[in-house]
C-alpha cells in the first residue's frame, strides 16, 4: 500500500545553491513525524516542499499514491494543511471568516455554506473553544489565541495531513502545552502530523517517527529512537534521557 | 450602530448630496425652473446633474479600487495612486489626446483604452521591481511608486511641451483631476463599470478574504494566489484606467475611504465594499461642489480639493503604520 506522503529522491535548489539533497522517505498514515535539524539545515523547506507551497523540486514527492504535481489547488486542500512559521494578518479580519475559510476547497463559486460545512464548522469552535472569540478582530488575539486559531482551521478544513512549522514559537509555556495537546487530540482522531521543530524535548515524547537533517541531506529517517550519536551529529551538544513520573524526558546535558 | 444601518443611513445622505448639490453653486437654481424649458434647466440637466454623478461613478470606482490594490498588497497604504498605477493611466490618456487617437478612430473609448494601458505598464513594473529584489515589503512598493510615478509624470511633461497652449490648458486641469461632463454617454459608461466592479468584488469576497489573510494562508485553503492576483490587477488596470481617462488621476479618494469605510464595516467584507462605493462616491460629489463654489467665478479642479484634505491624511496614517512597525 502506498504511504501517505512519500519522497523519492527528492533534491530542491534556490537559485542554484541546494537545499534539499536526494531524499527518500515514507510518512505513513497515523504517523506523527518530528522534523529536526540544525538551523539552515532545510526543514522548513521540505515542508513547504511536501505541502505544495514550493514547486520546481526534482524527484518526486507522492500523496496518496499520486505525483503531488497532479493536484489541483483545490484538492490539494482538501488532502492537507500547511500552517506557517508566521501568520501574515496585516489586514483585519474576523475570526468566523478565517476559520470558515477551511471550508473553501469543498465549494465552487456561488455555493453557499452547506450542512456539512457548518456542522464541520461548528465541531472546530467546540473543540478549540473558540466560542468567545468568533467576532474578533484576528489581529487583536494573542500568538496562543492564533495559534489555535489557525490549527482550528486545519481541523475545519478536515484532512488527514496536518504540516506544522515551528508551532510553538513564541508560545508561553501554557499555551504551549494547550497547543500540543490540540496536536495529540488530532493524531489520536487518525491523523498524519508532520511537525518542524527545535523543542524536541517536547515533541520527542509524541512522535512515532522522526526525521533528521542535516546540511539538506536526510540523516536520519525512522522510528522514534533516542540516539546520543545522532542527537549529538545534528545539534553538535549531548542529549541526555532520563525517566521520570512515568514519562521519558530528554535534555540538552551542558 | 450596526453596521447596515450605517449603510442605510450613508445611502440616504449620498441621495441627497446627489440631489441637492446640482441645485446649489455659483448660481443657485430654483427648483420650479428645473421643469421648464430654459437655461436653468440647462445647466442643472446638462452640467450639472451629469457632473454629479458622474463624480459618484468615479469617487465610487476610485475608492473600490483603493480597497482591492490594499487586500491585494496586504497594506493599507498600497493604493492605485500611492503605486503608480494612476499617473500610469494619465500617461496613457495624454498620449491618446496628443496623437488624437480618440478623435481618428476609436472615439473616447480610445482615451480609455490607453488609460487601461499605461495603468497596465505601471502595474507590470511594480512586479518586474518586486521579483528583481525579491520583496514585497511595504517600503519596496511605496519606493517603486515613486520611480513609477516620476516616469509617467515625464512622460506627461514631454507630451504638455509638444502640446498646443489651448491644449495644455484644459490637459493641466484634467490633469489635476476634474469632472467635465460631455454628455450622458460617459456617465452612464462609467456609472455601469461600477456596477460591474462591484459585482466582481462582492462575488470574488471569498478569495479577496483568503489574499487578505496571507499567500500562505491561501494557498493551503485551496486557492491558486498567482492566478487570482493576476486578473484582479488586469481588471484594476480596466477600472482604474476608464476612471481616470474620463476624471483624471483624481488622487487619495482611493486612500481615505477605505480606510474609513473599513474601521466602520468592522472587517465585514461585503458591509465594507458597500460603504466604500457610497463614501467613495458621496466624498467625491461634495468634493466637487466645493470645488465649483469655493472661489467663485474661478473653477478648482477637484483633484486639488481632495490632495488639500488627503495629504494630511496620508501622513498621519504612515505615522501610524511607522510606530506600529518601529
Amino acid at each position: 500500500m502506498a504511504g501517505m506522503i512519500e519522497a523519492r529522491k527528492l533534491s530542491y535548489a534556490a537559485s542554484r545553491k541546494p537545499i534539499l539533497r536526494d531524499l527518500d522517505f515514507v510518512v505513513e498514515a497515523n504517523d506523527f513525524v518530528l522534523v529536526f535539524g540544525a538551523n539552515g539545515a532545510g526543514k522548513s523547506t521540505l515542508l513547504r516542499v511536501l505541502a505544495g507551497m514550493l514547486r520546481k523540486s526534482t524527484g518526486e514527492v507522492r500523496l496518496a499514491g499520486r505525483g503531488l504535481e497532479s493536484y489541483s489547488r483545490r484538492e490539494l486542500a482538501t488532502r492537507l494543511s500547511y500552517l506557517p512559521q508566521a501568520d501574515e494578518f496585516t489586514l483585519p479580519l474576523l475570526v468566523r471568516d478565517i476559520l470558515l475559510a477551511g471550508r473553501y476547497p469543498y465549494r465552487s463559486l456561488f455555493q453557499k455554506l452547506t450542512r456539512r460545512d457548518m456542522e464541520a464548522f461548528t465541531a472546530g469552535v467546540a473543540q478549540f473553544g473558540l466560542d468567545g472569540l468568533l467576532t474578533r478582530n484576528i489581529q487583536t488575539l494573542s500568538g496562543g489565541e492564533r495559534k489555535k486559531v489557525l490549527l482550528a482551521g486545519a481541523f475545519i478544513q478536515d484532512v488527514p495531513l496536518i504540516l506544522l512549522d515551528e508551532p510553538l514559537n513564541f508560545l508561553d509555556p501554557g499555551s504551549a502545552r494547550r497547543l500540543v495537546r490540540m496536536l495529540q487530540e488530532l493524531h489520536r482522531e487518525g491523523r498524519t502530523i508532520i511537525v518542524v521543530s527545535h523543542e524536541i524535548e517536547r515533541f520527542f515524547p509524541l512522535a512515532t517517527k522522526m526525521l533528521a537533517l542535516q546540511d539538506g541531506a536526510l540523516r536520519y529517517f525512522g522510528a522514534r529512537t533516542f540516539s546520543t550519536p545522532l542527537f549529538q551529529d545534528v545539534y553538535g551538544v549531548p542529549f541526555q534521557r532520563i525517566t521520570a513520573a512515568g514519562r521519558e524526558i530528554i535534555f540538552v546535558d551542558d | 450602530m450596526s453596521t447596515t444601518r450605517k449603510l442605510w443611513l450613508l445611502a440616504g445622505a449620498v441621495l441627497l448630496a446627489l440631489a441637492v448639490t446640482p441645485f446649489l453653486g455659483i448660481i443657485a437654481i430654483d427648483p420650479r425652473a428645473v421643469l421648464q424649458q430654459g437655461p436653468v434647466s440647462f445647466i442643472f440637466w446638462q452640467l450639472r446633474l451629469p457632473r454629479a454623478l458622474l463624480g459618484f461613478a468615479a469617487g465610487g470606482i476610485l475608492a473600490l479600487s483603493g480597497l482591492v490594490c490594499q487586500n491585494l498588497f496586504k497594506n493599507d497604504l498600497a493604493t492605485p495612486d500611492l503605486l503608480g498605477i494612476s499617473s500610469g493611466a494619465a500617461a496613457g490618456a495624454v498620449i491618446a489626446l496628443k496623437f488624437k487617437v480618440a478623435s481618428t478612430f476609436l472615439g473616447s473609448g480610445g482615451t480609455a483604452l490607453f488609460s487601461f494601458l499605461g495603468a497596465l505598464a505601471a502595474i507590470l513594473a511594480i512586479f518586474a521591481i518586486a521579483r528583481m529584489i525579491r520583496s514585497s515589503s511595504l517600503y519596496t512598493f511605496l519606493m517603486s511608486g515613486i520611480a513609477i510615478n516620476f516616469f509617467f509624470s515625464s512622460v506627461i511633461v514631454i507630451c504638455q511641451y509638444v502640446f498646443d497652449f489651448t491644449d495644455t490648458f484644459s490637459l493641466l486641469r484634467w490633469l489635476t483631476g476634474a469632472i467635465v461632463v460631455a454628455g450622458y454617454k460617459e456617465v452612464f459608461f462609467l456609472l455601469a463599470l461600477l456596477a460591474v466592479f462591484l459585482a466582481f468584488v462582492l462575488m470574488f469576497r471569498e478569495e479577496f478574504l483568503l489574499v487578505a489573510a496571507g499567500d500562505d494562508f491561501a494557498l493551503t485553503r485551496g486557492l491558486d494566489v498567482a492566478a487570482f492576483r493576476k486578473y484582479s490587477f488586469l481588471g484594476l488596470a480596466v477600472f482604474v484606467g476608464a476612471a481616470v481617462s474620463l476624471c483624471g488621476p483624481i488622487g487619495f479618494v482611493a486612500l481615505v475611504v477605505p480606510h474609513v469605510s473599513r474601521s466602520w464595516g468592522g472587517s465585514r467584507y461585503r458591509e465594507t465594499a458597500g460603504l466604500t462605493v457610497l463614501l467613495g462616491g458621496g466624498l467625491l460629489v461634495l468634493a466637487d461642489f466645493l470645488a465649483r463654489s469655493l472661489l467663485p467665478p474661478v473653477e478648482v479642479p477637484v483633484g486639488i480639493v481632495t490632495s488639500f484634505l488627503g495629504a494630511p491624511f496620508f501622513l498621519a496614517l504612515l505615522l501610524s503604520q511607522l510606530k506600529r512597525s518601529a
